[in-house]
């Protein structure tokens, strides 16, 4: 399978963005489906020391109740970015993190085509500051809930 | 470690984690996330969106991921399950900075079908300075 292509430049394509003021809370975002693979899991992994062998170990994941290998939860790190179209503002550069909340239901796991349904929630201004609150569900291929959040970002503009 | 065994107050220790650019940029491959704050020494020297960082700074979401790994080892060993995390940045975190996540479990609970435990997380870096805050809830299901 080809490797899913993925712009890397953050400001190519960066005026096709919406700024804060296109935002509208409620509108849904455009995504896109993802495959996770093994390959993908394992260099997510690597960058934060993941080492459970449950990420990597077949034979040892099948011996747990998993049965079989998982992905760890918060690789919805990735699948946010791999989920979302090279003119979502979630790329926008300048774009800070302000805080984070997410809720797990099962795992995802290697192999799983994964779609995102995603929103701005809210939006605000405090201290001078333009927030959108983020709202992100993840499903795997039956359609199944994997993970959902909410996340907290300050807009560049 | 059994769920009738926890009490409030003990600690859960986390993994010390080396942050250098190459952490980051290894972050910025396996994440995607590629925004300028993270890359671009240029960039980082101005302002924007009202905040100002001085210079290349690590994704929030690698902490995130620090955490997150510390709450599912601990609870893989128990065969609970890591049901919630919710993180507040604090302070930047810069190449050169080690960090280290801490849970203090604070409460459990028993709801109509499980049972939860709510821990407490710190994040710090080599000077003892807090750099996010957060809380988690680990299941550990009764059957």
């Amino acid at each position: 399978m080809a490797p899913q292509a993925f712009e890397t430049d953050f400001w190519k394509d960066a005026n096709l963005r919406k700024v804060w003021d296109d935002i509208v809370p409620g509108e849904p975002r455009s995504t896109i489906p993802y495959t996770l693979t093994r390959e993908a899991i394992e260099l997510y992994c690597a960058s934060v020391g993941e080492d459970h062998p449950i990420y990597f170990d077949e034979e040892y994941a099948k011996t747990t109740k998993y049965g079989g290998l998982i992905a760890p939860p918060s690789i919805h790190i990735l699948l946010m970015f791999a989920c979302t179209p090279v003119d979502d503002w979630m790329r926008s550069p300048g774009t800070v993190n302000a805080g984070q909340s997410w809720s797990y239901n099962i795992p995802a796991r290697p192999g799983d085509v994964i779609t995102l349904q995603a929103r701005a929630l809210d939006k605000f201004i405090k201290r001078e500051r333009l927030f959108v609150v983020h709202d992100n569900v993840f499903f795997n291929q039956r359609g199944q809930v994997i993970c959902s959040g909410r996340g907290w970002t300050i807009r560049p503009q | 470690m059994t769920f009738e065994s926890l009490r409030a107050g003990e600690e859960i220790k986390g993994p010390k984690f080396a942050v250098s650019r190459e952490s980051i940029r290894l972050f910025c491959d396996a994440s995607l996330d590629y925004n300028p704050l993270h890359l671009d020494d240029e960039y980082m020297k101005g302002s924007f969106g009202k905040t100002h960082f001085g210079g290349v700074i690590m994704h929030g979401m690698n902490n995130f991921g620090l955490i997150s790994r510390m709450i599912t080892d601990w609870a893989y060993g128990a065969d609970a399950v890591h049901r919630r995390l919710e993180t507040r940045w604090i302070k930047p975190v810069r190449p050169g900075d080690t960090i280290q996540p801490i849970g203090t479990i604070r409460s459990k609970q028993a709801t109509v079908k499980s049972r939860w435990v709510l821990i407490d997380i710190l994040v710090r870096n080599q000077e003892g300075e807090k750099v996010a805050s957060g809380e988690a809830t680990v299941e550990f299901p009764t059957s």
